[in-house]
């Protein structure tokens, strides 16, 4: 399972502390710093690692002093809450409306993943019957209409686009004009892959949003994305709406806190994981359930009601 | 970051408890700047061995030491041990067969975009050079690839879409060399490094058609992920070799892509030469044909070290 060596890395950590006779301030640091080396390991930022652990010292203490409570199930529970609040910004992930059009943009860095992911969101709405179409805005890329094409097709998703117009503001405009008049419900629109650095792009990028006026903006993530995630996901949301995360590749071998350090910078939910190169690889994602997993504790929420 | 070191200075012996904390500050400095995690301990803790019982004079500090010394360890890291020449290796079999190149790496890191880049160097260089669309497989990879042959007014081979990658390779090989070409550009399908069967084409690819050159295209981007991309993929190469070959193939080197997204966090050209010796060929710039630099180790040094 993705994210396990980070999992059993932090299980590990938490497990010496069943074992060990003492719970004292020296044996939470001890673990704290165990499970921050395995946060870093997995790509999270170094500044959220370090409020993480402030977050858990801190209410340990407070907690302490409330009530009685067995020292390790509660050392326990405060570490899952704040992985949880890592995955988890606590805003609900924006859903589509039934018999309205409703224009989904697509954005994110160079080979993120986002016109494969195009495909696959459009594919799962579809399979639970929405009328779905697909636009390359992507003006840019070499081939990137024929690789929407040729994805589209296979899904049997109607699409838009355009190998000789060379303004992606105009064919996003035209295309969603297009499918709006025809009834689609999900109309999604992809475009180029575009970074912090360069404000030419990122222009772009508000000028094809203004055009389009889209209901939701998604940011997409590649899992093995190192220290320079929150940066660049911070640019894009303040740049643009964005308002859901999809993270990509999780069938590779990263452990993808890169990634969820772009889910602290925009403070969106995680919608779905990408776990593959087919059009059905598109998990949901719980951020619960994922921690969970991550930990290797099914019984977690049991646990949280002590 | 120079204020962790003006803590220790002085006339007197280093200690291990004085230079841990140190140490550990600069650690976490490397790590800030996607050096990955336990290439930033390695670093660390042989810049700290060498120190221990050293005596400092009154003019050089702790802090000018340890900086003085990182910069030499990783100016050494970074300085290619064997230096490949593709200009002259090509020069060496002009006339007799075309020299062939091979791109591999992880999905959508920049393989197709920088073997253009590299067609338009080696065009500019006299060469005759030729592609090979051997990503039978990731939708307009093919089209993708004719767009920029189209562009750069060189000959492309290929042969669609769901073939066999290694004999499309071979073919496009003895193609070249009927028609006289120096050069072989081959693109591949990207692949995660632990996705056995496509490891095993591309040890195929790599075996079956005896190719001079096997770069390894890697993003900047990447955090800890990288550097286990890099050693599998390197492993990986000689899965299906000739039993009767006598040297092991690896990468030969590495193209680093994306080098203008990351600002100073340059941490993955450390991580990645250090674990593997491979050099550093080519950093990938931008998004044109010419943004392909060379490796400025003492800028690389400097963005790590500020
Ligand atoms: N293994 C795996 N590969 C993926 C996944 N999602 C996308 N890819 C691959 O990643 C590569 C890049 O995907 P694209 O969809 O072209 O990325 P993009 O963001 O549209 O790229 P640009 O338009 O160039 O910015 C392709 O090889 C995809 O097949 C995933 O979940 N798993
Ligand atoms: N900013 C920047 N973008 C780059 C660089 N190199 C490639 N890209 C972009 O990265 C994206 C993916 O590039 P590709 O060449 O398609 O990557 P690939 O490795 O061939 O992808 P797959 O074949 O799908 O695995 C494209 O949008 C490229 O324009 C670079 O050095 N800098
Ligand atoms: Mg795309
Ligand atoms: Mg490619």
């Amino acid at each position: 399972m993705v994210l396990s060596e980070l999992g059993n890395k932090i299980s590990s950590a938490l497990a010496v502390m069943n074992n060990t006779t003492i719970v004292n301030e020296e044996t939470i640091n001890q673990l704290l710093k165990e499970i921050g080396n395995a946060l870093s390991l997995a790509d999270v930022q170094m500044s959220l690692i370090i409020q993480m652990r402030k977050n858990i010292m801190a209410k340990i203490k407070l907690d302490q002093l409330a009530a009685g409570l067995n020292k390790r199930k509660l050392i326990k529970r405060v570490v899952y809450e704040e992985l949880i609040k890592l995955v988890d910004p606590g805003v609900p992930a924006w859903k589509p409306t039934k018999g309205k059009p409703n224009v989904i943009m697509f954005v994110g860095l160079q080979g993120a993943g986002k016109t494969t992911s195009v495909t696959k969101l459009a594919y799962f709405y579809k399979r639970k019957g929405w009328s779905t179409a697909l636009i390359c805005a992507d003006t840019f890329r070499a081939g990137a209409f024929i690789q929407l094409q040729q994805n589209a097709t296979k899904a049997k998703i109607p699409f838009y686009g355009s190998e000789d117009e060379k303004d992606p503001v105009a064919v996003a405009k035209k295309g969603v004009d297009i499918f709006k008049k025809e009834g689609a419900e999900i109309i999604i629109v992809d475009t180029s892959g575009r970074h912090k650095q360069d404000a030419e792009l990122f222009a772009e990028m508000k000028q094809v949003e203004q055009a389009v006026k889209p209901d939701n903006v998604i940011f997409v993530m590649d899992s093995s994305i190192g220290q320079a995630a929150y940066d660049q996901a911070t640019a894009f949301k303040s740049s643009v709406g964005v308002g859901s995360v999809i993270i990509t590749k999780m069938d590779g071998h990263s452990k993808g806190g890169g990634a969820l350090s772009a889910v602290a910078a925009t403070k969106c939910p995680i919608i779905f994981i990408g776990t593959g190169e087919h059009i059905p690889d598109l998990d949901l994602f719980n951020a619960e359930g994922f921690i969970s997993k991550l930990l290797g504790m099914g019984d977690m929420p049991a646990m949280m009601q002590m | 970051f120079m204020k962790y070191f003006n803590m220790l200075t002085g006339n007197k012996v280093i200690t291990k408890e004085e230079l841990s904390t140190v140490l550990q500050d600069f650690k976490n400095h490397l790590i800030k700047k996607n050096v990955a995690l336990d290439i930033a301990e390695k670093l660390v803790d042989s810049i700290g061995a060498s120190l221990v019982g050293k005596k400092l004079s009154t003019f050089q500090g702790i802090n000018s030491i340890i900086k003085q010394n990182m910069e030499e360890v990783i100016t050494r890291i970074l300085t290619p041990k064997k230096n490949i020449d593709i200009l002259r290796e090509i020069q060496n079999v002009k006339g007799k067969r075309p020299y062939t190149i091979v791109f591999s790496g992880v999905n959508g890191v920049g393989k197709s975009t920088n073997l253009a880049k590299i067609c338009y160097w080696l065009t500019a260089n006299g060469n005759k050079v030729m592609m090979a669309a051997c990503d039978t497989f990731r939708s307009g990879a093919v089209e993708q690839l004719k767009t920029h042959a189209e562009r750069l007014g060189c000959e492309l081979y290929e042969r669609g879409y769901g073939q066999d990658a290694a004999n499309i390779a071979g073919d496009a090989i003895e193609y070249a060399r009927s028609t006289q070409h120096d050069v072989v550009l081959i693109d591949t399908t990207g692949r995660m490094q632990h996705n056995e069967p496509l490891m095993k084409a591309l040890s195929k690819l790599v075996n079956q058609n005896n190719v001079d050159l096997v770069l390894f295209v890697g993003e900047a981007l990447v955090g800890n992920d990288g550097v286990d991309q890099l050693t599998t993929f390197s492993k990986s190469l000689s899965l299906l070799a000739n039993t009767t070959s006598q040297n092991v193939r690896t990468i030969d080197g590495i193209i680093l892509t994306k080098f203008d997204t990351i600002d100073d966090k340059v941490g993955a050209a450390i991580s990645m030469v250090y674990s593997t010796g491979h050099p550093i060929l080519f950093l990938g710039t931008g998004q044109n044909y010419t943004d392909l630099k060379r490796m400025n180790v003492k800028s690389v040094v400097k963005s790590l070290l500020s």
